[in-house]
This record gives C-alpha cells, sequence and structure tokens, in this order.
C-alpha cells in the first residue's frame, strides 16, 4: 500500500492530493492533502475521482504508426525515427514555418520547456503553441499591457480577508470548485458578493446582486459601473494618483456608459448598475474573479482590459483580499504559458522579437533562435488550409472537440502532410495521425505544475506508465537527441535547473524547494519565499496603465434564422473533450450523453419536452443532443457543455477571433433547435 | 489477490451464475422478452415478484423482474425495455449467447394473502411483465382464487406487452381482462378502449371486503390509481404493489434502492401499501 | 486484566503485531496528512485528530476488485491479502463506525466479500490523552480486541477479546484506579456533540424541518461527494466493469447518494431528483432511518465530513443549524 503526494490533474486550483496504490500496482482511491494551503483536506469530485481514468483499459500502450490508412504498432525507435525524418523533410521542402507544435496545459512544465526549446532550436520555427490560446490568451494580451503581468494577481487564501468578490463570467462553483467553495464560505462570514452571469449558476444563489446581463455584453457593464462609481465619487483618488497613468483618457471613454444606455445593451435594469457600482465602490477590499466568461469572444482583450480598468480605479490592487483574477482552466496552463509554450515569447514572457533574450537563448542552448514570432494555434489551421503549415506536432491536445468550428479543424487535418499525437488516449485527433505516442500520465511520472495562483508544486509518480508509454519529457528529449541537441537529462528536476537558469520568475526554483506546497513566482533566487500577491509597491510594468475600451457586439448574433444564442462551457463533472472523466465511472454516470439547456418557455414554443432529442443547428454545423428543459438559462440562450464527442457543441461554435489575441468566440453564436 | 476456481456454487453472493438465453421474442418497439436457462440445467427458485440482477460482462448489471411463473419449469422469461446501455446490449443478443444471473432477490407477492380472494391485478406500462409472473401462477392455480380482474394500460397500442398472452386472456375463463390505451394515433387501426388504467376501474364490480388489488406501474401511475381505489372501497392494508428502484447488488447492500429505512431489494420490491404509504419518495 | 505499557513496551506489542498481521498505525505525513500507513513507514503520530481517512476503508476500500468474469462465464472472486490487517489507534468513535459497519454487512445475506476482509483482523484502540495537542478522547469500552489508554508518557492496555489478552500477555500489570479516573474524566466532559445530534434527530425524525432549509443546504453543496466519501459508516456503492484481456474484472466502488444519478433509473425517472431531497436524504439516512432500521445513529460523530466539506455543511454543522433554527 503506498500513498503518493501529488497534484490533481484537473483544473487549475492546484489541490494536492495522495494517489492511493494497493501496492500489487493498482490505484484504490484518494485522499486530499491536510496542510496544503489550498486544497486544506478537501477536495472537488474530479479530485475524488483523479485515480479513476489512469488504468482504463483504453490507454495507449504502444507506439502506433500509420502504414496503409491504418495505425499499427510500432517500436520507438521507429516510430521516433520517422517523425524526425518526416519533419525534416518536410522543413527542407516547404521551410521550418510548415512545422506546427501544440503544447499541453496538461503535461509538467519540465514538458512544456522541452517542447518549446524542440520547435525553437530543434526544428527552427517559433510556431509553438497551447490551448492557452483558447482560455486565457486574452487575459496575457490583456493584463501584460495594462499591468505588466498576464497572472492571477493575487492568491486564493486572499478569499478569506476580502469584503467583496465580483464574479464575471466563472462558473467558479463548477469548474473551480475549491476556489468556489471558499467564496461560499466568505458569503458565510458576511463577505458580499456580485455574481455577473447570464446563467443561473449556483454562486448565483448566494450573491447579495446577480447581473444576468447578456453574453458578450461585458464591456457594456463593465464600463457602467466605473462610469457610475465615478459619478458616486466612489473613485480611488489617491490610487489613480500615484499608481496609475491614462486616467483621463478613461474617463472620457466612459462618458457615454450611461446607466440608461448599459441597461439598453446588457438588458438590465439600470438601477442594477448603479447599485453594483455603488456596492464594488464602498467596499474596503474587492477581489474581481472571471474565467472563459470574459476572456472567449471576439473582443476577449478587450474585456480584460474593463475589468483591469475596475480594479485599478477603484485601488484593489498589491494587497490581500484584492486583485484582477483570472482563473486559470486546466492544472499547468499558467505553467505551460509562463515555460513559453507560445508563439511570440520563450520561459517567463520574454520576447522572442528582443533580440538580446534570443541571444541569451542561443547561449544556453548552443544554437540560434528564430526571429520572427511564430503562429497562434487558432491560425495553424487557417494555414494548413492555405498550405503554409504541412506538419503539426500535437502533445496532449485534441483539437477535434476542443476548437471552435469542428468542420475547420477537421478539413485542416485531413489536408496536412503528417500530424504526429502524443497522448494518453485515443482521441478524435488521434484518428486522423501518422504517428500516435503513448504517453505517462500525471500519475506515472515527476514534474511540476503550476496553478492558478502561479504556484509551482510537483505532481510525483505512484505507478509505472502502462505498456510501453513514457512521460513525455522523456519522449521529447528523444527528439532533442535526434536534433541533435544534448538532452541527456537524469530526470525532470535537472530540466527544472535549466529552466531556471533562463527564466528570472523560476530563478529560485528547485525541486528540493518544492517538497510540502511549491512556491509562488515571481522567486527569482534560492532565498527568495515567492510572491503570494503581485504589484505590491509598483506594478510589474510600472504604473497601472488604464486601456479605454469601447464596447463591440459579438461577430454572430441571433436572427431570423438562428434565432437562439448558443453559450458554451463545462459541466463540473467532465473535463474538457473527456477523454479523462468519460473514462472515469461515476463521473461518466453522473453525465453520459450530450445535452443543451433550454429555458421552459424557448421550449414550449418549440414543442420540445424534457430529455427529448434535439437538433440544434448552426451555420456551421448539426448536432443531436437531448434538451434539458432549466431556467438557469435565460430566456434565447442556450447552453451545451463541450465534453461530447456524440453531440458536439464546437461543432456550433464560430471561429471569429479576437484580433489580438487569437482567441475564438466560443461564449456567443447563433443557432436554432429543433426537434427530432 | 489469486484466483479461486469456480465450484457448482456461486463462490460469491456477487457472482453470476452462467446463463443460455434459449430464445429472444420482439413484445413492443422497445421491448423484447428472453426465455433463459441457467447453465447446469438448474431452476431459478424464484417466486412471482421476485427479480434477478443479469450481468453483462463490461457493462455490469441491471436488476430485471422475472416475467414467468415459477411452475413453467426449465426455463424463465425476462420482459426487458430498451432503456439504458445494458438494454440496449441485451437487445442486440441471440439466442445461445451467454449472460450471467444473480437471484432470485426480494420479496414475492404475498401468495398466502391471495389465497381464496378475488384479485385486482393492475398493470400500467411494462408493469405487465413483472405482474406476468402472478398472472401466469393464477393460471396454474385457479381453484386458490377468487374472481380475477385483469386491468392493463398502455401508451399506445404499439406499446402493449405480451399481445399473445393478453388475447389469451381477454378470451378464456381465467381473467376478467380488459385493456387501454392511453392515445390511438390516427394511423393506427385499434378498437379497444382507450384512455387511462383508472378509466377501466370505473364500471368494475368488486366486492370490496374480500378483494386485494395488485398493483404493478410506472411511478406516476400509482397516486390516481390509489384514489379510485379508495374510492371504490378498498382497503389500504388490501393494497399490494411493486416498486422499481436501482437496486445495484440485491441484497441490501449497495444503497441505491433505499426508501428512507427500508432497502427495496430486500424488503420490497413488492410492499403493502401502509408499509411505504408513510415514507418520503415511495410513491 | 489490565496491563501498564511505557514507550518501551509499546513498541514491543507494535512489534508482536507486526509478525502476524498487516499492521497499520497512525502517522503524520510531510504535509501535515494524519494517516494510517504500514508500520515503520514513517513516524508514529500517536496523538492527533482522527486519522483522516475512514478506518474501514481496510475492508471496504474505495475501488474494491470483486470478481474476473471469464469469456465463457466462470467467475473467479478476488481474494483478500494472506494476511490480515491489524488497525492500530482507533478512537471511540472509529471503533463504533467499525461495528457498525460490521453488523450492516454481516446482515443477510450476508456480504461474503466484505466478511473475508474483516474476518481476522485485529482492531488495537487508542483512547485516553490521545487527541490533539493531548487532548482527551473518551475510552471505547470494547468495539476492539484490546484497547490502549494514553496517560501521557504511558498507556494502560485493557483487552477485550481473547487475541486481546494473548498479545497483552507479559506486560507489567496495571492499576484500576486509573482506568476507573479516565472514565470519570469522560463522564464529567459528556458528550455535547451527541447531545446537539440527538436532539436535531428528534426535529429531523419528526419532519418539522421543512423543505425549504434542505434547499438552502443544497444550495451551498457544490456535489464534491466528500462527505459520503469521508463517512465511515457510509456503505453505498456502484459496480464498475473493466476490460482486462479476455476477462471483465468487476469492481464496487465508492458511491455518493448526493449524485443525481445515485437513484435515476435508465428512463429517467429519479425518487432523488432535486439537490433539496439528496440533501435531506444524507442527513435524514443517519439520524432518521438508521435509527429505524437499525436502532442506532448512523453518525458516530467522528467528525470526518464536517472537515471534509469545502462548504461547511457537514452532518453535525447542518444538526446544529438545525437545532437553532427549529429548535426553539
Amino acid at each position: 500500500m503506498t500513498a503518493t503526494l501529488t497534484t490533481c490533474p484537473y483544473c487549475g486550483t492546484g489541490c494536492m492530493l495522495y494517489l492511493l496504490s494497493d501496492g500489487q500496482g493498482r490505484l484504490v482511491g484518494v485522499e486530499p492533502s491536510a496542510g496544503h494551503p489550498v486544497s486544506r483536506g478537501q477536495l472537488c469530485v474530479k479530485g475524488w475521482n483523479a485515480h479513476a481514468f489512469v488504468q482504463h483499459p483504453d490507454r495507449l500502450k504502444t507506439p502506433l504508426v500509420r502504414r496503409n490508412g491504418t495505425l499499427e504498432p510500432a517500436g520507438w525507435d521507429e516510430a521516433l525515427d520517422l517523425v524526425h525524418q518526416r519533419f525534416r523533410q518536410i522543413s527542407a521542402a516547404h521551410g521550418p514555418d510548415s512545422l506546427v507544435f501544440f503544447s499541453s496545459a496538461k503535461v509538467g512544465n519540465e514538458e512544456n520547456y522541452l517542447l518549446m526549446k524542440l520547435a525553437r532550436v530543434g526544428y527552427g520555427t517559433n510556431n509553438i503553441d497551447h490551448c492557452a490560446r483558447l482560455c486565457h490568451s486574452s487575459t496575457v494580451t490583456g493584463l501584460v499591457e495594462t499591468l505588466g503581468s498576464g497572472a492571477m494577481t493575487n492568491t486564493v487564501a486572499c478569499l478569506d480577508e476580502t469584503d467583496l468578490v465580483l464574479v464575471i463570467g466563472s462558473n467558479t462553483t463548477e469548474q473551480h470548485p475549491l476556489i468556489g467553495s471558499r467564496i461560499l464560505q466568505a458569503t458565510q462570514r458576511g463577505c458580499r458578493l456580485i455574481v455577473a452571469d447570464g446563467r443561473r449558476i449556483k454562486l448565483s444563489r448566494h450573491a447579495d446582486l446577480h447581473l444576468r446581463h447578456r453574453n458578450g455584453t461585458d464591456v457594456a457593464l463593465l464600463n457602467g459601473i466605473m462610469q457610475q462609481i465615478l459619478e458616486l465619487g466612489l473613485e480611488n483618488r489617491a490610487f489613480i494618483e500615484e499608481r496609475t497613468e491614462n486616467f483621463t483618457a478613461l474617463q472620457e471613454s466612459l462618458a457615454a456608459f450611461t446607466p440608461e444606455r448599459v441597461a439598453a445593451i446588457t438588458g438590465l435594469q439600470a438601477d442594477e448598475i448603479t447599485a453594483a457600482a455603488r456596492m464594488f465602490g464602498t467596499a474596503k477590499r474587492a477581489m474581481l474573479l472571471y474565467a472563459m466568461g470574459i476572456t472567449q469572444h471576439s473582443h476577449g482583450v478587450d474585456n480584460v482590459r474593463a475589468v483591469s480598468n475596475l480594479a485599478l480605479l477603484t485601488g484593489n490592487l498589491g494587497k490581500p483580499g484584492t486583485g484582477v483574477n483570472p482563473l486559470r482552466g486546466q492544472n499547468n496552463v499558467q505553467g505551460a504559458c509562463d515555460m513559453g509554450a507560445l508563439p511570440d515569447v520563450l520561459t517567463g514572457y520574454q520576447k522572442v522579437a528582443e533580440p538580446s533574450v534570443r541571444d541569451r537563448f542561443a547561449a544556453a542552448w548552443g544554437r540560434p533562435l528564430p526571429d520572427r514570432p511564430g503562429l497562434m494555434a487558432t491560425h495553424a489551421f487557417d494555414a494548413a488550409l492555405a498550405g503554409r503549415a504541412r506538419a503539426f506536432f500535437i502533445l496532449g491536445e485534441n483539437p477535434v472537440l476542443s476548437e471552435a468550428n469542428q468542420a475547420h479543424v477537421v478539413k485542416a487535418l485531413a489536408a496536412i502532410d503528417f500530424l504526429v499525437v502524443v497522448d494518453i488516449f485515443p482521441t478524435e485527433t488521434s484518428a486522423f495521425a501518422d504517428v500516435v505516442l503513448p504517453a505517462a500520465c500525471y500519475a506515472e511520472k515527476d514534474g511540476t505544475f503550476t496553478s492558478t495562483e502561479r504556484r509551482v508544486q510537483r505532481f510525483r509518480r505512484a505507478l509505472p506508465p502502462p505498456g510501453e508509454a513514457r512521460a513525455d519529457w522523456e519522449i521529447l528529449s528523444a527528439l532533442l537527441e535526434r536534433c541533435g541537441l544534448p538532452a541527456g537529462y537524469p530526470g525532470p528536476g535537472q530540466i527544472m535547473d535549466e529552466i531556471a537558469a533562463v527564466t528570472p520568475s523560476y530563478g529560485g526554483i528547485s525541486y528540493p524547494r518544492l517538497e510540502e506546497s511549491g512556491l509562488q513566482w515571481p522567486c527569482p533566487n534560492h532565498d527568495h519565499p515567492g510572491t503570494p500577491i503581485l504589484h505590491r509597491q509598483s506594478c510589474t510594468r510600472g504604473k497601472g496603465r488604464f486601456s479605454p475600451v469601447d464596447f463591440r457586439p459579438s461577430r454572430e448574433l441571433p436572427d431570423a434564422a438562428y434565432p437562439l444564442l448558443l453559450n458554451t462551457g463545462r459541466t463540473g463533472m467532465h473535463w474538457h473533450t473527456g477523454t479523462m472523466t468519460r473514462r472515469s465511472h461515476l463521473l461518466d454516470r453522473e453525465e453520459h450523453s450530450a445535452f443543451i439547456e433550454i429555458h421552459p418557455e424557448d421550449a414550449a414554443r418549440l414543442s420540445i419536452r424534457d430529455r427529448q432529442q434535439v437538433s440544434v443547428e448552426s451555420r456551421r454545423g448539426e448536432v443531436r443532443v437531448m434538451a434539458t428543459l432549466t431556467d438557469r438559462v435565460p430566456l434565447g440562450q442556450v447552453f451545451m457543455p463541450f465534453h461530447f464527442v456524440e453531440g458536439a457543441a464546437n461543432a456550433l461554435t464560430n471561429n471569429a477571433l479576437d484580433p489580438e489575441s487569437g482567441i475564438p468566440e466560443f461564449k456567443v453564436c447563433a443557432v436554432r433547435i429543433t426537434p427530432c | 489477490m489469486q484466483p479461486r476456481p469456480c465450484p457448482n456454487q456461486p463462490p460469491s453472493v456477487y457472482a453470476p451464475r452462467p446463463c443460455r438465453l434459449l430464445s429472444v421474442t420482439d413484445l413492443t418497439p422497445q421491448e423484447k422478452l428472453f426465455r433463459l436457462q441457467l447453465h447446469d440445467g438448474e431452476e431459478l427458485g424464484h417466486l412471482p415478484g421476485q427479480f434477478v440482477q443479469v450481468s453483462v460482462p463490461g457493462l455490469t448489471e441491471a436488476p430485471i423482474s422475472v416475467a414467468s411463473s415459477p411452475d413453467r419449469h426449465g426455463a424463465f422469461d425476462l420482459g426487458v425495455r430498451r432503456a439504458g446501455r445494458l438494454t440496449t446490449a441485451l437487445h442486440a443478443l441471440r439466442p445461445g449467447a451467454l449472460l450471467g444471473i444473480r437471484g432470485p432477490f426480494g420479496r414475492p407477492f404475498q401468495l398466502d394473502a391471495l389465497a381464496g380472494k378475488d384479485l385486482l391485478l393492475i398493470a400500467g406500462g411494462c408493469g405487465l411483465a413483472p405482474l406476468r409472473s402472478l398472472l401466469q401462477y393464477c393460471e396454474d392455480h385457479r381453484d386458490r382464487f377468487g374472481v380475477l380482474h385483469l386491468l392493463y394500460g398502455a401508451r399506445s397500442p404499439a406499446d402493449l406487452m405480451f399481445k399473445e398472452d393478453l388475447q389469451e386472456w381477454q378470451q378464456g375463463e381465467c381473467f376478467d381482462c380488459r385493456v387501454t390505451v392511453d392515445q390511438v394515433p390516427a394511423t393506427g387501426c385499434y378498437d379497444g378502449a382507450t384512455g387511462l388504467v383508472t378509466g377501466l376501474l370505473g364500471d368494475l364490480d368488486l366486492m370490496p371486503h374480500r378483494t386485494v388489488a395488485v398493483l404493478v406501474g410506472p411511478p406516476p401511475m400509482y397516486r390516481p390509481l390509489l384514489e379510485v381505489l379508495e374510492r371504490k372501497g378498498i382497503a389500504k392494508t388490501s393494497i399490494m404493489l411493486s416498486l422499481e428502484r436501482m437496486m445495484r447488488c440485491g441484497i441490501g447492500k449497495c444503497g441505491h434502492c433505499s426508501i428512507e429505512h427500508l432497502l427495496c431489494c430486500q424488503d420490497g420490491p413488492v410492499f403493502w401499501l401502509p408499509e411505504i404509504e408513510y415514507l418520503r419518495g415511495a410513491l | 486484566m489490565l496491563k501498564r505499557l511505557d514507550r518501551a513496551d509499546l513498541e514491543k506489542l507494535l512489534a508482536a503485531l507486526a509478525t502476524g498481521y498487516r499492521l497499520l498505525t497512525p502517522q503524520r505525513l510531510a504535509d501535515g496528512t494524519r494517516l494510517h500507513r504500514p508500520h515503520g513507514e514513517g513516524a508514529l503520530a500517536l496523538q492527533g485528530e482522527p486519522v483522516q481517512r475512514k478506518p474501514t476503508e481496510a475492508f471496504f476500500p474505495q475501488h474494491d476488485p470483486l470478481l474476473r468474469i471469464g469469456e465463457q462465464g466462470e467467475v473467479t472472486t478476488c481474494d483478500p491479502p494472506d494476511r490480515p490487517v491489524a488497525l492500530f489507534g482507533l478512537n471511540a468513535a472509529d471503533l463504533a463506525c467499525i461495528a457498525f459497519i460490521d453488523r450492516f454487512f454481516a446482515d443477510p445475506p450476508a456480504d461474503d466479500h466484505y466478511l473475508a476482509r474483516r474476518k481476522d483482523a485485529l482492531l488495537v484502540g487508542l483512547t485516553g490523552f490521545a487527541g490533539p495537542g493531548g487532548d482527551f478522547l473518551p475510552p471505547a469500552n470494547g468495539m476492539c480486541d484490546l484497547e490502549l489508554l494514553a496517560l501521557g508518557q504511558n498507556w494502560l492496555g485493557v483487552p477485550w477479546t481473547p487475541r486481546g489478552e494473548a498479545l497483552l500477555e507479559g506486560f507489567p500489570d496495571g492499576e484500576q484506579a486509573e482506568v476507573e479516573e479516565l472514565q470519570e474524566t469522560a463522564r464529567t466532559r459528556g458528550n455535547p456533540a451527541q447531545d446537539l445530534l440527538e436532539k436535531a434527530a428528534g426535529l429531523v425524525a419528526s419532519e418539522v424541518v421543512p423543505d425549504d432549509f434542505w434547499r438552502e443546504i443544497g444550495d451551498r453543496c457544490i456535489l464534491c461527494s466528500g462527505c459520503n466519501l469521508a463517512c465511515p459508516t457510509c456503505t453505498c456503492f456502484c459496480v464498475e466493469d473493466r476490460q482486462e484481456q479476455a476477462a471483465t474484472l468487476r469492481s464496487r466502488v465508492w458511491d455518493s447518494c448526493q449524485f443525481d444519478a445515485f437513484m435515476r433509473e435508465a428512463s429517467g425517472h429519479n425518487p432523488l431528483g432535486t439537490e433539496a431531497l439528496r440533501t435531506r436524504r444524507r442527513i435524514h439516512h443517519k439520524l432518521a432511518a438508521d435509527v429505524t432500521r437499525w436502532g442506532e445513529f448512523g453518525c458516530l460523530l467522528c467528525g470526518r465530513c464536517d472537515r471534509v466539506c469545502p462548504t461547511g455543511i457537514g452532518i453535525q454543522a447542518v444538526a446544529a443549524e438545525i437545532l437553532a433554527r427549529f429548535g426553539a
């Protein structure tokens, strides 16, 4: 019987748990870590089931190579040689930028680092990206501009000290349950709660104010709140004076956002906006929490700017119980960004375009770096269809289900010359692959994840990988060596040492220091205790910058042909494309098929009964799912989770992109529904 | 964990006994009748109203009521509606297939309490399958009972289960058998009664003091039916009903079929009305 | 027979236990979690809060392989490990919980799978001054093979079964008066949590708690299922099949009545179809239904659900709220 302390593989909250095994190689359960500052002896339902998929019989156990149209078992050397040889060929014929690398927010920091190194100096391209493009790319772009750092400014524990929480576009109790529960505990001790979300999510039942604004009108709402804060004189003049710049421009931009105009745009009552402004403006310490409801819009960066403006306007930055707190989705999406698995930056957000940065990395890695920023993941599929991107290396992602506009992705994957997929299970994406490489999952290897509160913490091997599956860092090391780069790392700890040497914000991080509950970056040197709260004396960029934004409507709104607004997201039971949770018995039993939430009045109008099969169509696709009648969704809006291949929400969604961050508009598109 | 050879007796209360599928008959578009025989030729040994756990490797088990009388020897019947993954897999099976069976489980219809009485046997929807075990028993032991009323309601003519049996029961001497459907599609040719099963009770001549009512149907059927029975003067102590729950183990351990302090798989599925009517969520 | 053990004696006793049993002792892990671990793996934590994971796990694990079904339907059961387990360091509540589920699984038709794991297992109580920081824990007065009553640096050893007696053979005798003193301490301290639970149970059983209350508590539930998974008297399980080569491995897995699918039927019908009903079930089952069926509360006040609940609606918290609102 063994108990292995490790980090949960699901969301970015970063709970730690013990994986329990029976001593004969079988995982038998999970127990939360009592001493960890976030989990505190507690877990959510996915955490309690974090062992359940690990030994599922579907696990990939041997490399597969496509021969005569079918994927067949192959040896590791054969598979890796083929990958290397085809990448070399395609690069020679079409240039290194015809190669595209997708890294993964599910694998460790060390592995993200190695893949980004492989892409950049192994194969000579900055075409490296990962699913942060689909979740918080808007945050990174927006907050780097306004504050200088694209991460959660405060810590989860700050919820114990705040007086007001504004949650906008986050179904926190389902998506970051141990943060959501901390909000509920805060309300129990008298902390006020404003929830801005069209859906009647669980948090809204505890809110002092629930703002059910129309999807896609967040800029108007936030500008309206700020306009009223100024009107009521509740802005923090001293903070604005000392710590910010560009206030006059903001002030001017807000003038037009009167409560009446904002009410007309958002569908709220004018006095709700004033009430929100008064509540937020008078709170001594207020925390802003947001997630995909803010970022996944064709104006996602503007949404983030507006959130940041509100925090700066009221001085809610740089102290306990405040801050701009984007809740990162994946267990290691923060880390994958930190590691530079992005087309424009290296580790610690050091810009590829900066010659001095490239020089430093070239010195460390012994090879020059390509200087032009690479393709964003969401642009890579267009490039594939245009013949510019010819080979994809996809590590632990399933874009066929996770990207907007599934038909577009499928067409692109069918068009390219060569596809490599590294994963733990066969996926909808690996079905298109020429080579499939079986990876160890989180329970079978060592490494670090960085949680949403910038906490770098260990995950640990509890049992060996199945069959011939290997840790991603081992697979990537083998490819680095084929590229002639030294990669004889004895283990991930040594990779972290290399990361620390080239990354100022990780400079003080090493495995011996991470034994218990990790360290929060920036942690620049070996004596530094880590940084729970950012922007304390001044912002990372110096002054906090107000970045005025105007309201732009979503790109596709309901009309006569497609009269309902489709909102997409996740449920509390499942994780993303379901590769893990749909193979976890209890989670799969709780929600075992695709569904769409419809308001009972809309359903009545369309003659749709509860649990009936319906067809949902958008301009991009059609799926059949079960109707769930509920007033959780507002009238005129429907909601679908994107977990289910048999009723894929992303067959419908719109791949209209934010011009700056390249994030697709997952949260708004137009559909029509007919009973089957 | 060492494998242990399987003796004749099941090695554990959780071990299914191998069972051969003899035949499959379509009952309705959603329901099929499966005739099964235990692999070793043994009798199932059940009583009317009991259920078995049908095991399909890979899909676990589902509780299914036995639809035949213990006196029809050599094999037993299960009427199965296609609803979930396991029952969908069952529907795809062909004769000769191997299944696993555990049971029989649960408290049967109380035959002693029924002896010598007029019986008002009421089934709704696929409730006719469990009731059929008692109906066959009544046919085989006709002299033990007084008047036998059989009322059956289904959603539509196509949803009527056991159509051949119904025809026999309607034409034969054994039962006063009445059938109704909720609705008839415009295209259908059906000349029987329409309306809810409660409607069949209206002009029924009952002797309340010597009648026991036995009800088996979907959950929404019970409350309206009980109101009518009360009006008809049937005492609550003379009403027996069979409840449907998601039994997983059949031996009172898994907890999925609990109704307050009762366990449907052991204390039921057949209950006397007064035993459960005061319990939250029972009806 | 009453014995008095010093630290060296205790080590001797543990060594003796470790020869015949798979001995599990409470240990404090690096992150602060107190768990039952194989003896000798880490340092003993003889004082502290109850071990975090429910001790009944030793006989009814979270994922519990029941049997294998071969291609021809042949069944092989999964036998228990060769050596029986010895659980050391259980407080009175945990021992009562084990006794509770012993009776549950033995009730005919008995659960042979559980009984095979439980049969030769040995239980060692650890009470007296063995709580967090040396706080007092009331004596168990039975329900185990032997009980150690912590006095500070020493332990009184009380055997409750012949096996317990044999294990204590040879240690120096103890003073009965010291046991009496501990019993007296327990009596004077009383059990306020038990009193609270009984009062709340009375209100629940007499149905004076309205549905609105259950809805409100349900609104605070984030559906982690931790309360059920942490509860030593929760025995509900679901069944999972996995294909392993040609065979099917059938296991049982801890389940939670807080899931919508717990009682949902394939037709969609669900007797526990709302959060309010499921919340009521969680509390009512322990405080009322178990009393009707088994003559005893299903909550023995181990405190685990209150500790594991991320939103503060464990059974003692809910009982206190019931009493505060409907107890007048």
